[in-house]
């Protein structure tokens, strides 16, 4: 008996003492927004997806918590001329099943990247300017393009790289299964069920250094309400995008932490500027055409914009989670020009602008946008009806999901479209070629111009800057461009979105102005 | 003894008319009185909106987002006060329960009157012709009632779009078929009936049958399940409100109230959800009390 009782204790003791000296497993749950489509990195090309599979995979050049560019799977690269690249790439990386990277892997990503079958939004965008890779030897290889390219570095970005050994044959689903999933990332992929989660684990033999985390499952829970919940009852240990409307709540509680930053995104206005006909929802107030395109009319433009209280908007719409916007991005990125201010609120002086344009009545307008796509999206259209009612503008407001608003703002079928754009470029040059360039989509400009703005001095001095190689140069005639536009009240920039995550007490996360949530970023805080 | 008064029956007895039975029976219960009195607060309060309310809250020249989220209590820029507090855009609460109401008792009644006529042909005809018009009718109602009436209207109001014509349509869609199913039944014992037999005895034209001897004697149960849906159609509008399928953003009904205020409940924000919400109580609550002693009153069965 007695015996017994001694081998018992022996072996709770012998237990007690293995389980001390264990390392327990370092696991963390984070909660997403909005459900990845996919594990293969040049199939959909869509914000949750790259930022999810940046853990796995891994691209030439990366893009910093700033975007600033970072030397990733590259460790330097230069212009060689006008039409040549030379980069020089990171020796002793290697692939999740223990090959080595080499340049073959980078001429394999380039050549697959246009043709995966199916993709609903295609990457080959960034390689398009691409005509001719040359390898020289395992760890340089040159690039070169039809016509200068000064975007190349950022295009490259985008591109994340995959292995020739694994990649060969393997078509979307082989990624989604996890069988060609092998990247260079500090994350080996796990599992992963759409719409449900994502489970990532370390990847020891990481180039980067060894990472925070053993395990890391990333839920999908759409509804702010239940991912709020969530990490109250520390299902999660982080979620992104708080509600603004519970951000009062989690600043008040010592077992939480809140990271925030001013994103890429710019919450803007089109206006409908596609002939001299009256606007699509724009009217006199008694419910006829206008006999002109009031938005046509700089003017008119302007005064839309003065009528807006910004800061009325940032403070009480989105709980100071926003900043009041003057371009299309916040002046910490490139490209962006200091002299441009928000405009200021001025209710007079927009009634008087509309009284110089022929409208000292106003006319009757209505807003669309959406409810489910940008923070706070309804409630910011109503605030402006409120400020446009005020100048004598008869205002209704209308908000649909943003799958039946895009394509109707994308066909002109809207007057007054309240929009978002996320610039993942980090430089306004983009932003400015694609939204507000005379519209020329073979071209690549004005893509998402859904006003059709067009002003050929700004165009010529857009163009110019994207064929200058200095980088001073082309920051000084992008601003240039930009103070062109904005002066001429191109779109009405509302505010930029000021994203946000929230952390259980013991968690630290670095935010990123691209609204990416990446567990690297996330650290045990001390 | 002389003095004592002759007893009662001794007096001619009062004729009594049927309304004023109704009525005297009706009062018997302080809850019902009560429930009448609040609704009649309420329809008063609803229809006079626009001359009580401190504010017109869909008059968003009224509105300044400035005074968004205040406290009840708190005064507003322009030196009034906002008893109820303010919603996130603004919005005076008192204001916008007043005119939430309105909406409220507008949908909930046009859209019972209209569900009780649509509903009043069919189950007339399917009780009084019977055969394949009865099975033919009978069985549409049964499809229609076998579907949950939230999900038919959310789906009738994400095609139709918003608007207040719209919900009524809506749940005109979704209620008639209760009122097709009660008349029937009703109409259907009452038709067994000597009078209905006499009537055609004499060879009156069938709509005269029909509409002046069969319905005037099928209507009290249709009345008590009247009342009762209108509460239920005002659920309904708020349930499809809340769910941002009702009437547009800018011209909040009760429950557009309560779910804007709903995402700030966990941040101390209750009155926002809190006031609008107590307003749908107190209406369906009233509506509810004076349907229930409607159908004591109503209901021969329960007669002493």
């Amino acid at each position: 008996m007695l015996r017994t009782i001694r081998i018992a204790l022996g072996a709770i003791a012998f237990g007690a003492f293995t389980l001390a000296h264990a390392a327990p497993e370092r696991a963390v749950a984070i909660g997403l927004q909005a459900a990845i489509t996919s594990i293969d990195p040049h199939y959909h090309n869509l914000s949750p997806n790259n930022s999810m599979l940046l853990h796995i995979f891994e691209p030439l050049i990366m893009r910093d918590p700033n975007q600033k560019l970072v030397p990733a799977l590259a460790t330097s690269w230069k212009a060689i001329d006008d039409l040549t690249w030379e980069f020089k790439l990171r020796k002793n990386v290697k692939w999740h099943d223990g090959s080595p990277f080499t340049a073959e892997d980078v001429v394999f990503t380039l050549k697959r990247v246009p043709d995966v079958p199916n993709s609903p939004s295609s990457f080959a965008t960034f390689t398009k300017p691409i005509v001719d890779v040359k390898v020289v030897d395992p760890h340089t290889i040159v690039f070169k393009t039809a016509s200068p390219h000064v975007l190349l570095p950022s295009d490259l970005a985008s591109v994340l790289i995959v292995s020739r050994a694994n990649g060969e044959k393997a078509t979307t689903a082989d990624y989604n299964s996890g069988k060609a999933a092998i990247g260079t990332g500090p994350y080996k992929f796990g599992e992963y069920v759409q719409n449900q989660h994502v489970i990532l684990k370390a990847n020891y033999g990481y180039w980067g250094g060894e990472q925070p985390w053993d395990k890391v499952t990333f839920k999908i829970i759409s509804n702010p309400a239940a991912r709020v919940a969530a990490l109250l009852s520390r299902d999660v240990q982080m979620i992104e995008t708080v509600p603004t409307s519970d951000i009062a709540r989690f600043s008040q509680d010592a077992n939480f932490t809140l990271a925030d930053k001013v994103s890429n995104r710019v919450i803007y206005v089109h206006l409908w500027q596609w002939s001299d006909k009256s606007p699509p929802y724009v009217t006199t107030k008694d419910g006829k055409p206008l006999d002109k395109n009031p938005f046509k009319d700089a003017r008119v433009r302007k005064a839309l914009s003065m009528a807006i209280n910004r800061d009325a908007i940032a403070e009480r719409i989105m709980e100071k989670k926003a900043v009041p916007a003057a371009q299309l991005l916040a002046d910490s990125f490139y490209g962006t020009s200091r002299k441009l201010k928000p405009a200021k609120y001025d209710p007079e002086g927009a009634k008087k602008l509309l009284a110089e344009a022929g409208y000292p009545n106003g006319f009757a307008m209505t807003i669309h946008g959406t409810n489910n796509r940008y923070i706070n999206d309804d409630k910011i259209a109503q605030t402006l009806a409120q400020f446009y009612t005020r100048i004598g503008i008869d205002t209704k407001v209308e908000t649909m999901p943003a799958g039946v608003y895009f394509s109707k703002a994308t066909n002109g079928e809207y007057g007054y479209m309240l929009l978002g754009w996320g610039t993942e470029s980090g430089e306004q040059g983009s932003s400015l070629r694609s939204l507000l360039a005379t519209r020329d989509p073979a071209k690549g400009m004005g893509v998402n111009n859904r006003g059709r703005y067009s002003n050929p001095a700004m165009d010529e001095q857009l163009s110019k800057a994207l064929v200058t190689m200095d980088d001073k140069k082309r920051e000084g005639l992008i601003q240039l461009a930009a103070e062109t536009a904005m002066n001429d009240t191109a779109l009405i920039p509302i505010h930029f979105e000021v994203s946000t995550w929230g952390c259980a007490k013991g968690y630290r996360y670095t935010p990123r102005t691209d609204q990416y949530t990446l567990a690297m970023d996330l650290k045990p805080a001390k | 003894m002389s003095d004592i008064a002759p007893p009662a029956a001794a007096q001619p007895a009062p004729v009594e008319s049927p309304w004023r039975r109704l009525v005297a029976e009706f009062a018997e219960s302080r809850m019902a009185l009560f429930g009448l009195g609040l609704l009649v607060v309420i329809v008063v309060t609803a229809l006079a909106a626009p001359w009580v309310s401190p504010q017109n809250p869909y008059d968003l020249a009224q509105l300044d987002v400035m005074d968004s989220k205040l406290p009840p209590g708190a005064a507003s820029a322009t030196g009034g006060t906002y008893w109820l507090g303010t919603d996130d855009q603004g919005r005076d609460m008192l204001s916008g329960i007043f005119y939430g109401l309105r909406i409220s008792l507008t949908v909930g009644v046009a859209s019972t009157l209209f569900a009780v006529a649509i509903g009043l042909v069919f189950g007339l005809a399917a009780a009084y012709f019977g055969g394949w018009v009865d099975a033919v009718i009978m069985r549409i109602v049964d499809i229609q009632l076998s579907f949950p009436a939230i999900l038919v209207a959310l789906v009738l109001m994400a095609t139709l779009g918003q608007g207040v014509g719209k919900i009524v349509v809506a749940l005109v869609t979704v209620q008639w078929a209760y009122y097709a199913r009660t008349i029937r039944s009703s109409a259907l014992v009452e038709r067994q009936k000597e009078y209905i037999e006499a009537a055609k005895v004499l060879a009156l034209p069938q709509p005269r049958i029909v509409f002046r001897h069969l319905l005037p004697n099928c209507l009290p149960p249709l009345i008590v399940v009247a009342t009762v849906q209108v509460a239920h159609a005002i659920s309904l509008e708020a349930t499809l409100s809340f769910l941002g399928l009702g009437l547009p953003i800018t011209e909040p009904s009760l429950g557009l109230l309560i779910s804007n205020g709903f995402q700030y409940l966990l941040s101390g924000k209750y009155w926002i959800s809190f006031y609008p919400g107590v307003a749908l109580l107190a209406t369906i609550m009233a509506i509810n009390l004076v349907a229930d002693q409607m159908r004591d009153v109503l209901n021969p069965r329960l007669k002493r």
